[in-house]
Protein backbone atom coordinates (compact mmCIF):
# COMPACT_ATOMS: atom_id res chain seq x y z
CA UNK A 1 0.00 0.00 0.00
CA UNK A 2 1.12 3.25 -0.77
CA UNK A 3 1.17 5.95 1.84
CA UNK A 4 -1.74 8.06 2.78
CA UNK A 5 -0.79 11.42 1.65
CA UNK A 6 -0.95 14.13 4.82
CA UNK A 7 -3.50 17.39 3.90
CA UNK A 8 -1.62 20.58 3.66
CA UNK A 9 -4.18 22.00 6.42
CA UNK A 10 -2.92 19.09 9.38
CA UNK A 11 1.03 20.49 8.83
CA UNK A 12 2.18 22.41 11.25
CA UNK A 13 5.98 23.71 11.84
CA UNK A 14 7.81 21.54 14.21
CA UNK A 15 6.03 18.36 12.82
CA UNK A 16 8.16 15.20 12.73
CA UNK A 17 7.41 13.12 9.42
CA UNK A 18 7.52 9.39 9.64
CA UNK A 19 10.83 8.24 10.16
CA UNK A 20 12.81 5.29 8.47
CA UNK A 21 15.13 2.73 10.36
CA UNK A 22 17.74 0.40 8.02
CA UNK A 23 20.15 -1.80 10.00
CA UNK A 24 22.04 -2.38 11.55
CA UNK A 25 24.02 -2.40 8.23
CA UNK A 26 26.46 -4.86 7.64
CA UNK A 27 28.98 -5.30 4.71
CA UNK A 28 26.72 -7.50 2.86
CA UNK A 29 23.97 -4.73 2.92
CA UNK A 30 27.29 -2.48 1.23
CA UNK A 31 27.68 -5.08 -1.28
CA UNK A 32 24.07 -5.40 -2.34
CA UNK A 33 24.29 -1.79 -2.96
CA UNK A 34 27.63 -1.76 -4.96
CA UNK A 35 26.44 -4.61 -6.99
CA UNK A 36 22.85 -2.86 -8.06
CA UNK A 37 24.59 0.11 -9.12
CA UNK A 38 28.19 -1.28 -10.18
CA UNK A 39 29.92 0.77 -7.90
CA UNK A 40 33.33 -0.42 -7.63
CA UNK A 41 34.83 2.09 -4.99
CA UNK A 42 37.42 0.06 -3.16
CA UNK A 43 36.26 1.67 -0.17
CA UNK A 44 33.38 -0.05 -0.05
CA UNK A 45 34.72 -4.00 0.34
CA UNK A 46 38.35 -3.75 1.56
CA UNK A 47 38.78 -3.18 4.62
CA UNK A 48 42.90 -2.98 4.47
CA UNK A 49 42.47 -0.34 1.87
CA UNK A 50 39.91 1.96 3.40
CA UNK A 51 42.01 2.08 6.02
CA UNK A 52 45.34 1.72 5.16
CA UNK A 53 45.03 3.91 1.92
CA UNK A 54 42.61 6.23 2.86
CA UNK A 55 42.62 6.56 6.11
CA UNK A 56 38.97 5.52 7.51
CA UNK A 57 37.83 3.73 10.49
CA UNK A 58 36.54 0.99 7.76
CA UNK A 59 34.54 0.10 5.23
CA UNK A 60 31.40 2.93 4.64
CA UNK A 61 28.02 2.60 4.09
CA UNK A 62 27.88 4.51 0.52
CA UNK A 63 26.89 7.56 0.35
CA UNK A 64 24.94 6.91 -2.70
CA UNK A 65 22.81 4.83 -0.76
CA UNK A 66 22.37 7.01 1.77
CA UNK A 67 20.82 9.37 -0.80
CA UNK A 68 18.23 7.22 -2.03
CA UNK A 69 17.32 6.03 1.65
CA UNK A 70 16.50 10.08 2.34
CA UNK A 71 14.99 10.20 -0.94
CA UNK A 72 12.44 7.03 0.01
CA UNK A 73 11.67 9.12 3.27
CA UNK A 74 10.40 12.07 1.59
CA UNK A 75 8.51 10.14 -1.29
CA UNK A 76 6.73 7.53 1.17
CA UNK A 77 5.66 10.78 3.46
CA UNK A 78 4.24 12.81 0.36
CA UNK A 79 2.20 9.48 -0.54
CA UNK A 80 -0.09 9.13 -3.67
CA UNK A 81 -1.02 12.50 -4.03
CA UNK A 82 1.76 14.96 -2.84
CA UNK A 83 5.31 15.25 -4.78
CA UNK A 84 8.89 15.58 -3.59
CA UNK A 85 10.01 18.49 -5.39
CA UNK A 86 13.30 19.26 -4.44
CA UNK A 87 15.81 17.13 -1.67
CA UNK A 88 19.34 18.52 -1.05
CA UNK A 89 22.11 16.98 1.35
CA UNK A 90 25.56 16.60 2.28
CA UNK A 91 27.91 13.82 3.18
CA UNK A 92 29.24 14.83 6.35
CA UNK A 93 29.84 12.22 8.33
CA UNK A 94 31.11 8.73 7.93
CA UNK A 95 28.59 5.71 8.61
CA UNK A 96 30.17 2.04 8.76
CA UNK A 97 29.09 -1.72 9.38
CA UNK A 98 27.28 -2.19 12.62
CA UNK A 99 25.52 1.15 12.60
CA UNK A 100 21.45 1.60 12.26
CA UNK A 101 20.59 4.45 10.62
CA UNK A 102 17.48 6.45 10.67
CA UNK A 103 16.22 8.99 8.51
CA UNK A 104 14.20 11.78 10.25
CA UNK A 105 12.35 14.97 8.96
CA UNK A 106 10.98 17.85 10.59
CA UNK A 107 8.77 20.59 9.07
CA UNK A 108 10.52 23.95 9.19
CA UNK A 109 8.04 26.45 7.06
CA UNK A 110 4.83 25.74 5.20
CA UNK A 111 4.09 27.70 1.96
CA UNK A 112 0.47 28.60 0.86
CA UNK A 113 0.61 27.44 -2.98
CA UNK A 114 -3.10 28.71 -4.55
CA UNK A 115 -4.47 24.95 -4.64
CA UNK A 116 -1.80 23.38 -2.71
CA UNK A 117 0.45 23.98 0.09
CA UNK A 118 4.54 23.34 -0.06
CA UNK A 119 5.63 21.73 3.05
CA UNK A 120 9.83 22.77 4.01
CA UNK A 121 11.45 20.09 6.08
CA UNK A 122 15.13 19.38 7.50
CA UNK A 123 16.19 16.14 6.80
CA UNK A 124 19.01 13.77 8.33
CA UNK A 125 20.02 10.47 9.08
CA UNK A 126 21.69 9.56 12.24
CA UNK A 127 23.41 6.73 13.45
CA UNK A 128 22.49 5.08 16.80
CA UNK A 129 24.55 7.99 18.97
CA UNK A 130 22.59 10.54 17.09
CA UNK A 131 25.33 11.69 14.82
CA UNK A 132 23.35 13.05 11.69
CA UNK A 133 25.88 12.67 9.46
CA UNK A 134 23.56 13.89 5.92
CA UNK A 135 21.80 16.79 7.26
CA UNK A 136 19.94 18.21 4.60
CA UNK A 137 16.69 20.17 3.52
CA UNK A 138 13.55 19.02 1.04
CA UNK A 139 10.28 20.78 -0.58
CA UNK A 140 7.12 18.47 -0.75
CA UNK A 141 4.08 19.91 -2.39
CA UNK A 142 0.39 18.42 -0.40
CA UNK A 143 -2.81 18.87 -1.27
CA UNK A 144 -5.14 20.95 0.69
CA UNK A 145 -8.51 19.14 2.42
CA UNK A 146 -11.32 18.51 -0.21
CA UNK A 147 -8.93 19.88 -3.29
CA UNK A 148 -7.23 18.03 -5.72
CA UNK A 149 -3.90 15.57 -5.52
CA UNK A 150 -0.30 17.63 -6.85
CA UNK A 151 -1.16 16.97 -10.67
CA UNK A 152 1.46 14.45 -12.32
CA UNK A 153 4.15 15.49 -13.68
CA UNK A 154 5.15 18.41 -11.07
CA UNK A 155 4.59 22.00 -12.76
CA UNK A 156 6.97 24.18 -11.28
CA UNK A 157 4.46 27.00 -12.49
CA UNK A 158 2.23 25.90 -8.92
CA UNK A 159 5.23 27.13 -6.82
CA UNK A 160 4.90 30.87 -8.35
CA UNK A 161 4.06 33.00 -5.64
CA UNK A 162 3.63 30.88 -2.84
CA UNK A 163 3.69 32.60 0.50
CA UNK A 164 4.84 31.53 3.93
CA UNK B 1 56.55 23.16 -0.65
CA UNK B 2 53.56 21.60 0.99
CA UNK B 3 50.52 20.13 -0.70
CA UNK B 4 49.02 23.28 0.36
CA UNK B 5 51.07 25.45 -2.37
CA UNK B 6 49.82 23.18 -5.15
CA UNK B 7 47.39 24.82 -7.72
CA UNK B 8 45.32 21.72 -9.30
CA UNK B 9 43.42 24.54 -10.74
CA UNK B 10 45.50 25.11 -14.11
CA UNK B 11 44.94 26.22 -17.40
CA UNK B 12 42.93 22.58 -18.33
CA UNK B 13 41.22 22.45 -15.55
CA UNK B 14 40.34 26.03 -15.93
CA UNK B 15 38.95 24.87 -19.77
CA UNK B 16 36.41 22.42 -18.14
CA UNK B 17 34.47 24.74 -16.14
CA UNK B 18 31.33 25.42 -17.71
CA UNK B 19 31.91 22.79 -20.26
CA UNK B 20 28.13 21.30 -21.20
CA UNK B 21 27.60 18.07 -23.03
CA UNK B 22 25.41 16.94 -25.41
CA UNK B 23 22.33 14.47 -24.03
CA UNK B 24 23.87 11.34 -24.37
CA UNK B 25 21.90 7.91 -23.61
CA UNK B 26 22.21 5.47 -21.10
CA UNK B 27 23.59 2.25 -22.90
CA UNK B 28 19.91 0.56 -21.96
CA UNK B 29 16.72 0.98 -20.86
CA UNK B 30 15.22 1.10 -17.74
CA UNK B 31 14.72 -2.43 -17.13
CA UNK B 32 12.57 -4.30 -14.31
CA UNK B 33 15.32 -6.52 -12.77
CA UNK B 34 18.38 -3.48 -12.22
CA UNK B 35 15.07 -1.70 -10.42
CA UNK B 36 14.16 -4.41 -8.34
CA UNK B 37 17.96 -5.13 -7.25
CA UNK B 38 17.82 -0.92 -6.81
CA UNK B 39 14.65 -1.05 -4.78
CA UNK B 40 15.45 -4.26 -3.21
CA UNK B 41 19.50 -2.57 -1.87
CA UNK B 42 17.04 0.35 -0.68
CA UNK B 43 15.36 -1.50 0.87
CA UNK B 44 12.31 0.34 -0.58
CA UNK B 45 9.68 -2.13 -0.90
CA UNK B 46 7.21 0.42 -2.38
CA UNK B 47 4.89 -1.50 -4.93
CA UNK B 48 5.16 1.85 -7.37
CA UNK B 49 7.89 -0.20 -8.44
CA UNK B 50 6.58 -3.54 -9.23
CA UNK B 51 3.34 -3.30 -9.45
CA UNK B 52 1.27 -1.28 -12.85
CA UNK B 53 -1.97 -0.67 -11.03
CA UNK B 54 -0.31 0.49 -7.64
CA UNK B 55 0.44 4.25 -8.71
CA UNK B 56 -1.05 7.00 -10.95
CA UNK B 57 2.38 7.39 -12.26
CA UNK B 58 1.89 4.84 -15.04
CA UNK B 59 4.27 2.15 -14.56
CA UNK B 60 5.72 0.43 -12.82
CA UNK B 61 8.10 3.07 -12.51
CA UNK B 62 11.82 3.55 -11.05
CA UNK B 63 12.64 5.19 -7.65
CA UNK B 64 12.95 8.65 -8.28
CA UNK B 65 16.70 8.84 -8.45
CA UNK B 66 17.33 5.86 -9.89
CA UNK B 67 18.28 7.69 -13.50
CA UNK B 68 21.41 9.01 -11.51
CA UNK B 69 22.92 5.73 -11.55
CA UNK B 70 21.90 4.43 -14.60
CA UNK B 71 25.43 4.65 -16.56
CA UNK B 72 27.20 1.29 -17.62
CA UNK B 73 30.60 0.50 -19.19
CA UNK B 74 29.41 0.22 -22.62
CA UNK B 75 31.23 -2.29 -24.97
CA UNK B 76 35.47 -1.17 -25.68
CA UNK B 77 34.98 1.22 -22.15
CA UNK B 78 38.19 -0.49 -20.16
CA UNK B 79 37.32 -2.66 -17.24
CA UNK B 80 37.12 -0.77 -14.18
CA UNK B 81 38.61 -4.18 -12.11
CA UNK B 82 41.63 -4.05 -14.52
CA UNK B 83 44.09 -3.40 -12.30
CA UNK B 84 42.66 -4.40 -9.24
CA UNK B 85 45.77 -6.54 -7.80
CA UNK B 86 47.72 -2.98 -7.24
CA UNK B 87 47.25 -2.63 -3.47
CA UNK B 88 46.87 1.36 -4.83
CA UNK B 89 43.87 1.30 -7.15
CA UNK B 90 40.44 2.63 -5.93
CA UNK B 91 38.47 0.99 -8.75
CA UNK B 92 36.82 3.89 -9.63
CA UNK B 93 37.91 5.93 -13.36
CA UNK B 94 38.12 9.95 -12.95
CA UNK B 95 35.37 9.85 -15.75
CA UNK B 96 32.68 11.96 -13.58
CA UNK B 97 29.69 11.94 -16.23
CA UNK B 98 29.55 10.05 -20.00
CA UNK B 99 29.49 13.10 -21.62
CA UNK B 100 31.96 15.19 -20.19
CA UNK B 101 35.69 14.69 -20.41
CA UNK B 102 37.49 12.85 -17.27
CA UNK B 103 39.24 14.93 -14.89
CA UNK B 104 42.80 15.20 -14.73
CA UNK B 105 44.02 16.52 -11.19
CA UNK B 106 46.91 14.05 -9.50
CA UNK B 107 44.90 13.34 -6.15
CA UNK B 108 43.60 10.29 -5.17
CA UNK B 109 41.05 10.12 -2.85
CA UNK B 110 37.68 10.68 -4.21
CA UNK B 111 34.69 12.09 -2.12
CA UNK B 112 30.94 12.71 -2.82
CA UNK B 113 30.50 16.31 -1.15
CA UNK B 114 26.32 15.74 -1.54
CA UNK B 115 23.75 16.77 -4.23
CA UNK B 116 20.40 18.33 -4.43
CA UNK B 117 17.75 16.93 -6.70
CA UNK B 118 14.67 18.24 -8.40
CA UNK B 119 12.15 15.66 -9.23
CA UNK B 120 9.43 16.40 -12.08
CA UNK B 121 8.67 13.03 -13.43
CA UNK B 122 9.26 8.85 -12.57
CA UNK B 123 11.49 6.82 -15.31
CA UNK B 124 9.14 3.98 -16.33
CA UNK B 125 10.06 0.65 -17.21
CA UNK B 126 11.33 0.39 -20.76
CA UNK B 127 11.90 4.27 -20.96
CA UNK B 128 15.25 5.23 -22.72
CA UNK B 129 17.35 8.07 -20.61
CA UNK B 130 19.12 10.67 -21.53
CA UNK B 131 21.66 12.79 -19.32
CA UNK B 132 23.60 16.20 -20.31
CA UNK B 133 26.06 17.47 -18.02
CA UNK B 134 27.66 20.49 -17.10
CA UNK B 135 30.76 21.29 -15.14
CA UNK B 136 29.54 24.43 -13.15
CA UNK B 137 32.60 25.22 -11.22
CA UNK B 138 36.15 23.65 -10.60
CA UNK B 139 38.00 25.14 -7.19
CA UNK B 140 40.58 24.24 -4.61
CA UNK B 141 39.99 24.58 -0.53
CA UNK B 142 42.36 24.01 2.39
CA UNK B 143 40.98 21.78 4.64
CA UNK B 144 42.37 20.13 7.97
CA UNK B 145 43.47 17.06 5.93
CA UNK B 146 44.97 19.40 3.17
CA UNK B 147 44.06 20.45 0.04
CA UNK B 148 41.17 19.70 -1.75
CA UNK B 149 39.21 20.38 -5.70
CA UNK B 150 36.09 20.54 -6.00
CA UNK B 151 34.00 19.79 -8.91
CA UNK B 152 30.50 20.92 -8.69
CA UNK B 153 27.93 19.14 -11.58
CA UNK B 154 24.87 19.94 -13.26
CA UNK B 155 22.71 17.41 -14.69
CA UNK B 156 19.56 17.22 -16.42
CA UNK B 157 17.95 13.95 -17.39
CA UNK B 158 15.14 13.23 -19.63
CA UNK B 159 13.31 10.35 -21.24
CA UNK B 160 12.93 9.44 -24.91
CA UNK B 161 10.07 12.28 -25.38
CA UNK B 162 12.40 14.64 -24.28
CA UNK B 163 10.44 15.07 -20.57
CA UNK B 164 11.97 16.32 -18.34
CA UNK B 165 12.50 13.92 -15.10
CA UNK B 166 14.99 15.43 -13.15
CA UNK B 167 17.71 18.04 -12.40
CA UNK B 168 20.65 17.28 -9.82
CA UNK B 169 23.40 19.49 -8.30
CA UNK B 170 26.33 17.25 -7.39
CA UNK B 171 29.34 18.01 -5.74
CA UNK B 172 32.68 15.51 -5.85
CA UNK B 173 35.46 15.91 -3.94
CA UNK B 174 39.25 15.23 -4.90
CA UNK B 175 42.29 15.47 -1.80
Amino acid sequence: MLAKTPLFDSINVGDSITPLVKGPMTTAHIMRWSSAIENWHRIHYDRTYAQEHDKLPDVMVNGSWKQHVLIQLVSDWAGEDGWVVEIDFQFRGMDVPGNTLTAFGTVTETRDCGAYGLVMLEIGLKNETGQNGTPGTASVLLPKAGGPPVPYPFDPAILAGAES
Amino acid sequence: MTDLDVNYITDDVKALIGMESDFCEMPHPVEASEVRRFHHAVMDDSPRYSDAGASRYGGPVAPLGFPVHMYRRRPGEPDPLDGMDRPDRDGLDRKLRPGLPPIDVPLTRLLNGGYRYTFYRYAEIGDRIFVKSRYRDIYQRSGRSGVMVLFDIEDTYVNQDRELLLETKNTIILR
